[in-house]
């Protein structure tokens, strides 16, 4: 009974989220001040992830590929097209559920249980409204074009690993990450980028805004924000997958 | 004008304020006085909307909060300020964002009429020099100081305190009595403190609930509280000795 419990209290929730703002200037202010603080501050470690997993990917790819008949081109095929469709959207949403979600959920939970909630509600202000949707905007905006950015460094970290190792040459690899290149699963990515970054910003929000106790409690929360975030990205995943591959 | 009558609320079917009816009168610093668990913050919370009551009502100058709707009460509660116990200032702003926050989302005023607002507000807590600081680089008093200066800078008609001396040495805490007194008697508004300081109740106690286990035990003001005949009151007031002294010392006096 407790998850439609908590399902339901999810939707209430999101209710108060989308009721209409007191001065859009201060939501839109706000808005960007959370592009910065989630989006931006991001790049650094989504362009370290993905060079790496490139690299990684280039070179797993090249030493699986023991069948002499299999052309070459397709380490650098097999490594674009799983940035593209899995890497660079889902397991970075996973990742991005750890560090942003975490940091929603313990940013309005600290602020919950000190009382900084009741506060905006003392004034007039919507809480929920104020605080969740902004983060939730800034997310959905920003998450696409970390998938885009991750993506091109992944394929970056392949051009540079596979060539260093001998696993595969620059022009082999560079004439495979062009082979039979479908556009498609890029618009399927970017849908599922928006989808993710919706459930990373509202699920994170929910559980930090629902927090009661202490400090303790914050960090419960925070757990249990990214553990059910990453069950819902998968299940979303799978889900997305069926209805638009 | 503040006025609270038969209030119930209760939470997992236990029983946390009963039948509780008062006057909180405007001009005047309001007490609600009682042991820690007694029920006083669920009261005040009850009171400004923050906890829905399971049944009475609330009225702010004749005008019934508990049967507003939602729109109503985010309108009326522009005439609310609140003082919390923490000081439950934003972390992320500085001192003077924090006071300019209420002017940002609800006053049409100017920059420059919001700074001055701003400004007004800091000379009236006695803060200078520290706008540009953010709350966790100033003291716990200071944060009260500024916790009050937001509190007041949308000229609110009625101002709730909760507990606003806990945590504060003794000197402090009697600069915050004064100031919310002061605050009260200048702007003819209506406040309510919840606290359990004896030393407050004595300094600034115009008009004083005292509840326990939920329950409304004596209502009177500073002057009367010594000599009322309330055990549960006498229990909390000797509490403290300094104040059987004070009595036994009047008594012989007379």
């Amino acid at each position: 009974m407790n998850i439609f419990n908590q399902t339901g209290k999810y939707f209430a929730l999101m209710l108060k989220v989308f009721a209409k703002p007191e001065k859009h200037s201060l939501y839109v202010r706000q808005t960007f001040n959370e592009i910065e603080n989630l989006g931006v501050k991001s790049v650094g470690i989504v362009i370290i992830i993905s060079l790496f997993m490139g690299g990684i990917m280039t070179l797993q790819v090249a030493y699986n590929m023991s069948n002499p008949l299999l052309p070459i081109t397709l380490i650098g095929l097999g490594n674009r097209d799983t940035l593209i469709l899995e890497f660079s959207s889902t397991i970075l949403a996973l990742i991005m559920a750890g560090k942003i979600g975490s940091n929603i959920t313990s940013e309005i939970g600290s602020m919950k249980v000190t009382e900084q909630v009741d506060s905006l509600e003392i004034m007039g202000v919507n809480s929920a409204g104020y605080l969740i949707l902004p983060k939730i905007i800034a997310v959905v905006l920003i998450f696409p074009l970390l998938y885009i950015l991750s993506v091109f460094f992944g394929i970056i970290g392949g051009l540079i690993v596979g060539p260093a190792v001998g696993a595969v040459t620059a022009t082999d690899y560079l004439n495979g990450i062009q082979f039979s290149f479908k556009a498609y699963y890029v618009f399927f990515s970017l849908i599922k980028c928006l989808v993710f970054g919706f459930l990373i910003a509202s699920v994170s929000a929910f559980f930090g805004y629902t927090v009661e106790g202490g400090a303790f409690d914050v960090g419960t929360a925070s757990t249990r924000a990214v553990v059910n975030t990453n069950i819902l990205i998968l299940v979303w995943d799978l889900i997305l997958t069926q209805l638009l591959l | 004008m503040i006025k609270i009558r038969n209030i119930y609320k209760s939470f997992e079917n236990k029983d946390v304020l009963k039948n509780i009816t008062k006057d909180f009168n405007i001009g005047e610093t309001n007490l609600i006085i009682g042991r820690s668990g007694s029920g006083k913050t669920v009261l005040l919370k009850s009171i400004v909307g923050l906890l829905e009551v399971d049944s009475g009502h609330i009225f702010y100058d004749d005008r019934d909060f508990t049967l507003m709707n939602l729109r109503e009460r985010k309108k009326m509660r522009q005439e609310m300020g609140m003082v919390f116990q923490g000081g439950a200032l934003f972390d992320s702003l500085t001192v003077e964002e924090n006071i300019r926050f209420p002017l940002d989302m609800f006053s049409e005023l100017s920059s420059a009429e919001k700074q001055k607002q701003v400004d007004y507000c800091l000379d009236r807590v006695n803060l200078n020099d520290v706008n540009k600081l953010y709350p966790s680089e100033i003291s716990g008093g200071m944060q009260k100081r500024v916790a009050i200066a937001r509190a007041i800078v949308l000229n609110p008609k009625y101002l709730f305190c909760d507990e606003p001396n806990s945590g504060l040495d003794p000197e402090t805490s009697i600069l915050i009595d004064e100031l919310v007194h002061q605050i009260t008697v200048d702007l003819k508004i209506t406040t309510i403190i919840n606290t359990h300081d004896m030393n407050s109740v004595m300094e600034i106690g115009d008009n004083i609930l005292f509840i326990s286990d939920g329950e409304m035990c004596w209502e009177g003001n500073r002057k009367e509280i010594l000599h009322a005949d309330n055990h549960k009151l006498q229990e909390f007031v000797f509490a403290n000795k300094q104040y059987q002294k004070i009595r036994d010392d009047k008594i012989n006096d007379q």
